[in-house]
């Protein structure tokens, strides 16, 4: 249906005529291999009749076409031959080779020569960048292993200050003394306001 | 019941050359036999005089699409012109196509005198296509060589035909274009040159 609008649009028919008379031909050959259709299968097709002088006329102008066809290829193959006749004599030979030679060297020399500079221009630029890649990166390295150092005697120190509070030998009996004076209850109660409440088995 | 053949349909007309041939006297040597689509096509008398002739097997299964074949060697004459070597028919003499002519009628179906005609010579050389000697006329001004009319050798699909040699006038012209049609009724309210 989709198709018949389109051809409908396409030839400009009037919205009463629509394009149902259309024979959507198909767009590709069947392939080989399946068979004759069911409803085909009887059918004999009609032997072509075609009208004797027609039939004449066809012929003489299909060999006129041929032959003039022929003879237009035949011409354009021999002007293209000649144009492009190559002589037998070895000196001549010689001669077209050394001069093709020649021209193909030239066109080569000046490629080489192009890209030569482009070379010399491309490892020029690639040194400098390079060199300025490899400071750059020891620099950063350097303010790197800098900062680790840094951070180590930071905790360093840190440890250091914090040693003077640890228990040793010596100081055992005072800190025991300490914590029997001072005992910690963790035991407590929290309300609604995150006030707490200690001592509640005691209460 | 009678046999009803479905199919496409052909435009023999006769039998094949082993029913003619397996039902004469010594398989009929020294007869003519003709093929039908050809005598129906040309003017001019074409026939075969049966040689000799040599038997093939018959099919295990023959039928219509399988018939009995039989190698004959024949003297042709074809369009009048009687071919100097014998020719051989085994693969075609399956065609029901042939007939045999009747002795009484051989001697007239022989007779033929070919009319006499003005020989046709045919030109060698003819005119290019326009744009083509257009372009050729221009390349010509450009290197500044004297303009000539530029025409091309026909290269013709046989050699029998007689070509114009040099000096000799041809009898027919080969133009670029429609040429003179064959029936003029075919082209009907167009206006032709």
């Amino acid at each position: 249906m989709f198709a018949l609008n389109v051809i409908s649009k396409t030839l400009n028919l009037p919205a009463t005529k629509s394009a149902v008379n259309f024979q959507i031909l198909r767009w590709r050959r069947k392939p080989r291999w399946v068979p004759i259709a069911k409803s085909k299968q009887f059918r004999i097709p009609q032997r072509p009749v075609i009208i004797e002088d027609e039939q004449i006329e066809l012929k003489r102008l299909f060999n006129n076409y041929r032959t003039q066809m022929k003879s237009i290829k035949r011409y354009i193959v021999e002007r293209f031959v000649a144009a492009r006749a190559i002589t037998t004599d070895p000196k001549d030979i010689q001669r077209i080779f050394d001069e093709d030679f020649a021209r193909c060297n030239k066109i080569n020399d000046e490629w080489n020569s192009d890209i030569q500079s482009k070379r010399i221009e491309y490892f020029e630029n690639t040194l400098e960048e390079n060199i300025n890649l490899a400071k750059e990166s020891l620099q950063k390295r350097l303010e790197l292993e800098q900062f680790k150092l840094e951070e180590a005697e930071k905790i360093v120190t840190e440890q250091k200050e914090l040693s003077k509070t640890f228990i040793t030998a010596d100081n055992i009996d005072e800190a025991i003394e300490r914590s029997l004076a001072n005992p910690v209850d963790y035991n407590f109660a929290v309300d609604l306001d995150g006030n707490k409440f200690y001592n509640k088995k005691t209460l | 019941m009678p046999y009803k053949y479905i199919g496409r349909t052909h435009s023999f007309k006769g039998k094949t050359l082993w029913e003619i041939v397996g039902n004469l006297k010594n398989f009929g040597v020294g007869r003519l036999v003709v093929r039908n689509t050809v005598v129906e096509r040309y003017p001019e008398p074409s026939y075969y005089r049966i040689l000799k002739v040599e038997t093939l097997p018959q099919p295990k299964e023959e039928s219509l699409d399988n018939l009995r074949k039989v190698k004959v060697l024949l003297e042709k004459t074809f369009r009048g012109v009687t071919n100097p070597k014998p020719v051989c028919i085994e693969s075609a003499s399956y065609k029901t196509d042939y007939r045999l002519i009747p002795k009484d009628e051989e001697q007239r179906y022989c007779q033929y005198k070919a009319p006499v005609t003005n020989e046709k010579i045919f030109p060698s050389t003819m005119e290019l296509p326009p744009l083509m000697k257009e372009v050729l006329i221009r390349e010509m001004k450009i290197k500044g060589e004297p303009v000539v009319e530029p025409v091309m050798d026909i290269v013709y699909n046989d050699k029998k035909r007689r070509i114009a040699k040099e000096g000799e006038k041809p009898t027919i012209e080969i133009k670029i274009g429609l040429g003179k049609p064959a029936a003029l009724s075919l082209y009907k309210g167009i206006k032709l040159e």
